[in-house]
């Protein structure tokens, strides 16, 4: 990351979660601006430079997902949701509306703060025009649309690398079901959740050093999938303690 | 509908009539072969058989009809002088005499026993509607399962268009639905509002000609409702009778209701529906209450124990991380208890999609990737397993129990196998630990709630839920799970059975991809 230091406006009604992020985040090199409500929040991120909102679902004065809405209609700045309802139909809800990642409570800082370094890269990604996405050993060239394992070109078919693309454009993030079969299929196929299981499959067996267990293309169940984060792999946060506790209820 | 009744009983019975004639010629025609081949002279007594067959077949009337056209055939064609209906000999008059009688007392016999017989067979179904009405109404779990239930009983009773309202509100609603004319709809919320007087019963003209009587089901029991009934277009005496037939089915009704108790059962139903209420009120606001501070304090623990401050000294670190493995650990049986009051409160909704086994099995063992850390897993997953239709995130929480279950009754270090197979139209996950293993005793109980192994409950943690929430993931998916063990100290094999569509994904390779 060039840019100095990254503001983040966390925007939750609870002092204690508000004080251990600002802590966490100053820690990691992070600078914090807060917000309390939602009207707040709406009203900081016009005014200051943010560099990405974290927003905590049930507010006092308004639902995080209408936080969500009014600053994706004016602004392309990251969004994470902080979620305690944690139903996938939910999460799969704030995604449609702009959101770019969720994050279930409880969860841990570091957790939190790898959601966070995803989607300021792919927005810097986003605004450098830099055409390659890298996966650990896997390399998708969005702008020669090649894509090569450990240096070796890899054959797709159309739709398998269809697939990917969409992934890669969201390297990192979550993106659901119903816009992968969108982007993929068309929309009247939104609801064919088999046709992406199968090519979900096929494609592992090709990008994934170990088809058997998936690093690269990850499930994220009831939701959809996601690219691993660019760098994830030799950085080892496998093993990491990103473990969240558990999601859904 | 009254005198269509009456109609369509005088086309039987002129039916009867007709086949009784038909039948009485036929056994002319039968005497005359008899006279010719035998030669007997009389054959007064055979008309007799006509006459039986009648009474049993059509009733009483056609039997006199046959008795009567019996009469006029013997003395026509068989007693001299023949082919008139004169009779000569006093004898003969005797003969015919007795026949007549006989014909009538036969006739009078079979008839009373048709009818006794269909007497039985109306008891018979009677008593069938009877049995599935308590049956539906032992099964039924709230105050609207009760009423429907007392609705259809007494539209097949009363074999008419039968409208059940439990209170003015429901009239209401069923306005918009178009059940039954406003201006009857409008007398059932008048009925339901003036509940303590023993306003007997109304009619309304439903528009159209059709008359709807009103009226409560019980004068003395306002809770089982209003009932609105449309007797179409009767005329009077009709009306009167089916009014009549109505007071005499709705005593029956009360009686019935009465006996099974359903003023107890209803009440005890809108009591239920109260504490679920406040249940889940009190669960929202718990689970509220608890995660938010809960939340703060994982947080905290995360940033310390990652603090540059902490990182020199162990002991600190140690506590931090103590403190975060602490507080997931109460999130969790938070969790749990959430879960176990959603199966038991509503029930468990899944969301069924197609979903790749392995990508469940991943997830479920991502998931406990750190209470894993301590054992060897082996995870046997073949490749190509069908998709299977079920709920992902339910089936993967059953696991989660399932594998955090085998964590906690095994040694550290010792070895969990995974194991995933499909055969036989099911998809099987297995666990398998080489831990406490089971008793006879614990195997019969360990799907109960609350129920956790004696041996153990000393120096384990735990609510006792999560196979019994596990089991009920699974049921919610269609599938089931069984534990088996070869004794305690020897191991547990708790395993998941999961339907596999057979009808699996259709002409995906040709279409899906150009």
């Amino acid at each position: 990351m060039s840019e100095p230091t990254p503001v983040v406006l966390v925007v939750d009604d609870e002092v204690q979660i508000r004080r251990f992020l600002r802590t966490g985040f100053e820690l990691n090199g992070f600078s914090v601006q807060e917000a309390s409500t939602g009207t707040e929040a709406i009203r900081t991120s016009t005014l200051r430079p943010i560099d990405l909102v974290i927003v905590d679902l049930g507010l006092p004065d308004m639902d995080g997902a209408e936080v969500v809405e009014r600053i994706r209609s004016w602004s392309t700045v990251p969004i994470i949701v902080l979620s305690v309802r944690s139903s996938e139909a939910e999460k799969v809800h704030l995604l449609e509306l702009g959101a770019d990642d969720y994050v279930v409570k409880p969860f841990g800082m570091a957790e939190l703060l790898a959601r966070v370094r995803v989607a300021l890269r792919r927005q810097s990604r986003a605004a450098s025009g830099e055409p390659a996405v890298k996966v650990g050993p896997l390399t998708i060239d969005l702008a020669a649309r090649a894509v090569t394992l450990n240096g070796t070109r890899l054959t797709l078919t159309p739709k398998e690398y269809r697939l990917l693309q969409v992934l890669a454009q969201h390297a990192g993030n979550v993106v659901t079901h119903q816009h992968l079969l969108k982007e993929v299929w068309g929309s009247i196929h939104v609801h064919d959740t088999h046709y992406l299981r199968i090519f979900v499959r096929k494609l592992r067996q090709k990008i994934e050093p170990n088809p058997d267990s998936p690093r690269i293309l990850i499930t994220e169940l009831g939701v959809g999938y996601r690219l691993a984060q660019p760098g994830e792999i030799e950085s080892g946060a496998w093993a990491s303690e990103a473990e969240p506790a558990k999601p859904s209820a | 509908m009254q005198t269509a009744i009456i109609r369509q009983r005088a086309r039987q019975e002129l039916r009867g009539v007709v086949y009784a004639t038909l039948l009485v010629a036929a056994t002319t025609l039968v005497i005359f072969g008899i006279i010719e081949w035998v030669g007997l002279t009389r054959g007064s007594v055979v008309y007799l058989v006509p006459v039986v067959i009648a009474a049993v077949r059509w009733g009483q009337i056609p039997a006199l009809v046959a008795a009567a056209l019996g009469v006029v055939a013997a003395a026509f064609f068989f007693y001299p002088p023949a082919y008139s209906f004169e009779i000569n000999d006093p004898e003969e008059v005797l003969n015919l005499i007795l026949y007549v009688f006989c014909a009538i007392v036969v006739g009078q016999l079979a008839s009373r026993l048709k009818y006794q017989y269909e007497l039985s067979r109306q008891r018979e179904i009677d008593l069938a509607d009877l049995y599935a009405f308590s049956r539906r109404l032992a099964v039924a779990f709230d105050v609207s399962g009760i009423h429907a239930a007392i609705e259809d009983h007494l539209a097949t009773v009363m074999q008419r268009r039968v409208l059940l309202f439990a209170s003015g509100h429901d009239a209401g609603e069923r306005r918009g639905a178009g059940a039954a004319p406003d201006a009857v709809l409008q007398k059932v919320s008048e009925f339901s509002a003036s509940r303590s007087e023993t306003a007997a019963e109304t009619a309304v003209s439903g528009g159209n000609g059709e008359l709807w009587l009103v009226r409560a089901v019980s004068p003395k029991n306002p809770d089982y409702g209003v009932i609105a009934i449309n007797l179409g277009r009767a005329s009077k005496e009709g009306y009167a009778a089916l009014r009549s037939r109505l007071d005499t089915v709705l005593a029956d009704a009360t009686a019935t209701l009465e006996r099974l108790g359903v003023a107890h059962a209803i009440s005890e139903a809108r009591m239920r529906a109260q504490t679920d209420r406040l249940r889940e009120a009190l669960i929202g606001s718990v689970s509220h209450e608890l995660r938010t501070p809960l939340a703060s304090i994982l947080g905290a623990a995360t940033v310390l124990a990652a603090a540059p401050a902490l990182q020199n000294d162990a002991r600190l670190k140690d506590l931090a991380q103590g403190m975060r493995d602490e507080a997931e650990r109460l999130n969790n049986d938070i969790q749990n208890l959430l879960d176990a009051t959603r199966i038991s409160s509503d029930g468990v909704k899944p969301h069924i999609e197609w979903a790749d086994p392995a990508d469940i099995l991943h997830a479920a063992v991502d998931r406990c990737r750190r209470r894993l850390a301590q054992r060897s897993l082996a995870l046997d997953l073949p490749q190509d397993l069908p998709l299977i239709r079920v709920d992902p995130i339910l089936v993967q929480q059953a696991l989660v129990q399932v594998l955090d279950n085998a964590v906690k009754y095994s040694p550290s270090g010792s070895e969990i196998a995974v194991k995933v197979r499909a055969q036989d139209g099911k998809m099987t996950f297995t666990v398998s630990d080489k831990g406490a293993g089971l008793t006879q005793a614990e195997q019969a109980r360990m799907w109960d709630r609350f129920v956790r192994g004696e041996r153990h409950v000393g120096t384990t943690s735990g609510s006792g839920l999560g196979l019994w929430i596990a089991s009920a993931f699974v049921a919610a998916n269609g599938g089931s799970i069984a534990a088996h063990s070869a004794g305690p100290g020897r191991g547990a094999t708790i395993s998941i059975d999961l339907p596999v569509t057979q009808a699996a994904v259709p002409q995906l390779e040709s279409e899906a991809d150009e």
